[in-house]
């Protein structure tokens, strides 16, 4: 018999090197991307002296390995680099830019969470009734829809016909203050500081780019839980307890605990890809997110931004997975003890 | 229906020792179950059954793996498992027609009056909720206890299937049991609402003998001292003719021999009832005589035939073209069987 | 006679990971089995018998102890074996189904074991045919898949497979529990009939008393990886002198309701978890017989005559409490009687 302390201890001991694989693996695989930063920021008209010292002003002249050993060193002096292309440290950029993006995926996430979920169980526990039908329906579709095309279509509708929503353009109106910063999180930094109007604004910004994620995550997650509910509720438990005269509700409602771990899983996994995945809905709202931001660093060799991204990535993926973690541990008795 | 006239002998007359003025426990008439194949005809995997058991009695049933058993049981409960469903037949629980019960009424009996006990306890067991609240929950749910009472229910309960330290166990998971304590739990679970009547669906199986031996001891003892009845379904022979008060043998979705235990197994008259105890016996020369060599899949049985014919060493013209109708040979003694032994 | 296997002290201990545990699952098993006799070894689940007969195949490395077959030895690994062995010992496992890959057909299944001897293609097909034939099954069969069988023939075309080697030793770990009685009966008629016709010996392991008494000649009784007892058929079964044998056949229940060993000896609980085991008798925590002296030390062998062996001090305690003759015996008897009547005239 263990407890929960030494099963989270052996999980800890192993995030820092999958935290420097993770580091090693995207830096040389930017690093391979084609293109000279040094070239990019002076300009056509540079001459190969200005180009060669400016190479040598960045530590472009060192080797791959010694580069990547000085990025290690300033990392662990909390300096993650300097972007060219804001001119701005990376740390602060993404300081905050990351609560935007995580902002938006957190709410997307819910949503999907929301409508996957009860969709999923309701399908899975009447299969041949309408509602299955429905279910199948919308996992294809969402499968197939692309966000952005989706955001495109829910902007036209609902700000340019209806006008009930604001425009697309970033996560507050130009004309509201936003409020001091302490999660990042606009509405919820709002909540905290009691400032209506700076909520009612970010909450109304929000709204389409969270309905954009939510409806197309709710695919997956959607179908994960009727795959895994509708497979407990042929187990021979769940046959069990039908013959023992069990409610329906509550058959189902073990059969759906029983299927929790794979759906955990499924949002978990969604929930790490969407930092950078939710890019094209970002740019759609001008919403200014970390993920935007790292794709502007791939595009023009900005290598600093990418990599704190990478790294802050990697790290809320891991804290996800830790959290998923001790979520199986809490549902189910059978493991790590 | 061929038999109708046999059926009516065989209800009318039910149990041997049938004394009581009352409605017998279970009385099942003309069930029939049915599975619709991907093409053609469907199949019938229980045909026109009937059965009728007492109050306090234990009813044995016999038969090898495709004989209908697993079938049989579950539509008992009107849950056969699909996609089969139940096409004709009564079933009466004290008197009771279960087939005129919409579905809410049903579930609401299940685990109440009429519960089943289940092969391979394991898993069969929800893995992520402690016995203790498995057991509680069927009195919650079954006779609206407060939790609470519940709680203490399930450990009286635990404590009457002869689970050691059963405070401890109340708390414990599923697989942390062995298979004979899993099985224990099953039986707490089914017996906990003292139900009129309770289905033994192979609940011994896979269970140790030593252990088997305890277990079928234990619940015979349960079953007889809340007033139920139990049909107990087997394929070991050995079972029932130490543990069931009549014995009745099935083959292919029918009963081909029902008696009394001692009837049944000193005086057994099905060709097929005799073949089954010759295997047991491992007597090469009984077995030669009372069997014939089995036939590669996709042989062909004439349709209104005897189920057995093609099995049957005894089997004349007949049998082949008529489906003999369960008879009563003797006092409450009933065989399938135009040609039976011991005429 | 030399005895064809000859296993001493045989000891197999599975460490558990991630704790300093282990599973003791075979403790010192002696036992020898002489050429074309059938040894009937016995237990319930956890007894370990079905690791005795992995290791005696070579499926697992052992412990401790030795394993010698025809005098050679055969605890060491695939590679040191002679090749002279090979094919000498084959298996038959509990669920035909799961021992046939699905997807290849009978005969392909049944020469398998002839690749690894080398057998040219045109001898491995006439190999095949006449090894189906030997278990009874039509050569048409070589050309279907095994969900095409029905269980007892699948276990048929196991037993073909083990036997077109030849072997001179056969492990059979619960062939029949998976089957029907009437396949089961068909199944051991068909081992005894192969053995009178090959000779091969057997080590029949099985927790189905009533089958081990009709194909055994010698039982061992396994109990937490022991042998408690073991001896001749016969005697082990009209006279059990260990207290778990006596458990154990006294819960057999044979189908005749008059005939039910009673016995004052009951077993009660289950075998407990072959993890950190006692120190003295294994049974003693369930055993109505357990005095002190059962809990100081693991009870030695003592010999009863004719082979019979038995780990109990207080066996003759045993023997006062248990009179009983043979109920297997007396079942036959009476099946005999039984049913005899009526039979159908022979064809």
């Amino acid at each position: 018999m263990r407890g929960l302390l030494p099963f989270l201890g052996q999980r800890m001991l192993f995030i820092l090197p999958q935290l420097f694989g993770i580091l090693l693996v995207s830096f040389f695989l930017i690093k391979s991307i084609p293109g000279d930063p040094a070239v990019l920021m002076l300009g056509p008209t540079a001459t190969g002296d200005a180009v060669a010292a400016l190479r040598t002003k960045l530590g472009l002249d060192h080797a791959l390995p010694m580069q990547f050993w000085y990025f290690l060193v300033d990392l662990v002096h909390g300096d993650l680099g300097t972007s060219w292309q804001t001119t701005r440290p990376v740390l602060e950029d993404l300081l905050q830019r990351f609560p935007a993006t995580l902002e938006l995926v957190t709410f997307g996430l819910l949503l999907a969470i929301l409508v996957g979920v009860p969709f999923g169980v309701a399908s899975a526990s009447h299969e041949r009734g309408w509602l299955g039908r429905i279910a199948n329906a919308y996992g294809l579709t969402a499968g197939a829809l692309p966000d952005f095309w989706l955001a495109l279509v829910l902007i036209f509708v609902f700000y340019t016909i209806l006008q009930v929503v604001p425009a697309p353009l970033g996560r507050i109106d130009f004309a509201v203050l936003p409020p001091p910063t302490v999660t990042g999180f606009l509405t919820v930094d709002s909540l905290l500081a009691g400032d209506w109007a700076a909520f009612a604004s970010a909450a109304s910004h929000l709204c389409l780019p969270v309905l954009t994620l939510g409806l197309v995550n709710a695919g997956p997650i959607l179908k994960m839980t009727q795959s895994t509910v509708e497979r407990m509720l042929h187990s021979d438990y769940s046959r069990y307890e039908v013959l023992s005269g069990l409610p329906r509700g509550m058959v189902v409602r073990h059969a759906l605990r029983n299927a929790l771990p794979s759906i955990i899983t499924i949002i978990s996994v969604l929930y790490g890809y969407l930092l950078g995945g939710a890019v094209l809905v970002e740019i759609v709202f001008s919403w200014g997110g970390a993920g935007q931001y790292a794709v502007q660093g791939v595009l023009n060799s900005d290598i600093y931004p990418v990599l704190g991204f990478v790294l802050l990535s990697a790290i809320f993926s891991l804290f996800v997975y830790l959290a998923v973690d001790i979520l199986y541990f809490a549902i189910d008795p059978r493991i790590g003890r | 229906m061929l038999n109708s006239a046999a059926t009516d002998v065989s209800a009318a007359n039910g149990g041997t020792e049938a004394t009581a003025a009352g409605p017998p426990m279970l009385a099942v008439r003309g069930l029939t179950v049915e599975f619709a194949a991907m093409a053609g005809a469907a199949v019938t995997a229980v045909r026109d059954f009937d059965l009728t058991i007492q109050p306090g009695e234990i009813f044995g049933l016999v038969g090898e793996s495709g004989a209908g058993k697993t079938t049989l049981a579950r539509a008992l409960l009107r849950l056969p498992p699909e996609p089969g469903r139940i096409a004709a037949g009564e079933i009466r629980l004290a008197g009771r027609n279960l087939m005129e019960l919409n579905e809410t009424e049903m579930q609401r009996l299940r685990g109440r009056d009429l519960s089943m006990i289940v092969p391979n306890p394991r898993a069969e067991l929800n893995p992520l909720l402690t016995v203790g609240e498995q057991i509680a929950t069927m009195t919650r749910v079954h006779l609206r206890v407060p939790s609470r009472e519940a709680r203490r229910m399930a450990l009286d309960m635990l404590r009457a299937v002869q689970i050691p330290d059963p405070e401890r166990r109340m708390g414990a998971f599923p697989h942390e049991m062995s298979g004979g304590m899993a099985q224990r739990i099953v039986i707490a679970i089914a017996l906990i609402c003292s139900p009129k009547f309770i289905v033994s669906d192979d609940a011994t199986s896979g269970l140790d003998v030593t252990v088997q031996a305890q277990i079928l001891e234990l619940l015979r003892r349960l079953v007889l001292d809340r007033g139920s009845a139990m049909l107990f379904i087997t394929r070991d022979i050995g079972i029932t003719a130490h543990f069931c008060d009549r014995v009745a043998v099935m083959y292919d979705g029918e009963v081909m021999e029902l008696a009394a235990r001692e009837d049944f197994f000193f005086r057994p008259r099905h060709p097929y009832t005799v073949m089954l105890m010759a295997a047991f016996s491992h007597n090469q020369r009984l077995r030669r005589m009372w069997s014939r060599p089995e036939a590669l899949p996709g042989a062909a049985e004439p349709a209104g035939a005897c189920r057995y014919v093609a099995r049957c060493p005894l089997a004349q013209d007949r049998c082949r073209a008529e489906h003999p109708a369960l008879r009563e040979l003797a006092l409450g003694h009933f065989a399938r069987c135009h040609f039976p032994v011991r005429p | 006679m030399t005895p064809l296997l000859e296993v001493r002290q045989l000891t197999k201990r599975f460490p558990i990971a991630g704790s300093r545990s282990v599973v003791q699952a075979v403790n010192g098993i002696s036992f020898t089995l002489a050429p074309g006799e059938t040894l009937g070894l016995v237990g319930e689940s956890g007894s370990g018998k079905t690791t005795v007969g992995r290791c005696i195949l070579g499926l697992t490395d052992i412990s401790d102890g030795s394993i010698a077959f025809n005098g050679a030895d055969l605890s060491l690994t695939r590679r040191q074996k002679p090749a002279s062995l090979r094919g000498q010992v084959q298996i038959v496992f509990q669920e035909p189904a799961d021992a046939l890959d699905p997807r290849m057909r009978i005969g392909a299944a049944v020469e398998e074991p002839l690749l690894a001897l080398g057998t040219p293609r045109d001898e491995r097909r006439a190999r095949a045919a006449e090894a189906v034939g030997f278990v009874g099954l039509d050569h048409r069969v070589l050309r279907l898949y095994p969900a095409e069988l029905s269980a007892g023939q699948q276990q048929r075309v196991g037993i073909a497979r083990a036997m077109i080697t030849r072997p001179k030793l056969l492990v059979l770990d619960e062939p029949t529990s998976a089957l029907d009685p009437t396949a089961r009966a068909d199944i051991i008629e068909l081992l005894v009939r192969l053995q009178k016709q090959f000779g091969t010996a057997y080590l029949f392991i099985s927790h189905d008393l009533s089958t081990v008494r009709f194909i055994s000649h010698r039982v061992a009784v396994m109990y937490l990886g022991m042998i408690v007892e073991q001896g001749d058929a016969a005697a082990v079964f009209a006279q059990p002198r260990h207290p778990y044998s006596v458990g154990l056949l006294s819960s057999v229940l044979l189908p005749n309701p008059h005939l039910r060993r009673a016995s004052s000896i009951s077993l009660s609980g289950e075998i407990p978890s072959p993890i950190n085991l006692p120190s003295g008798c294994y049974l003693a925590s369930r055993c109505p017989f357990a005095a002190d002296a059962c809990r100081a030390r693991v009870p030695p062998a003592e010999e009863l005559g004719g082979g019979h062996l038995v780990h109990c001090i207080r066996h003759e305690d045993v023997a006062q409490t248990e009179r009983t003759a043979d109920t297997f015996d007396r079942f036959q008897e009476e099946a005999e009687r039984i049913l005899s009547v009526g039979a159908p005239a022979p064809a």
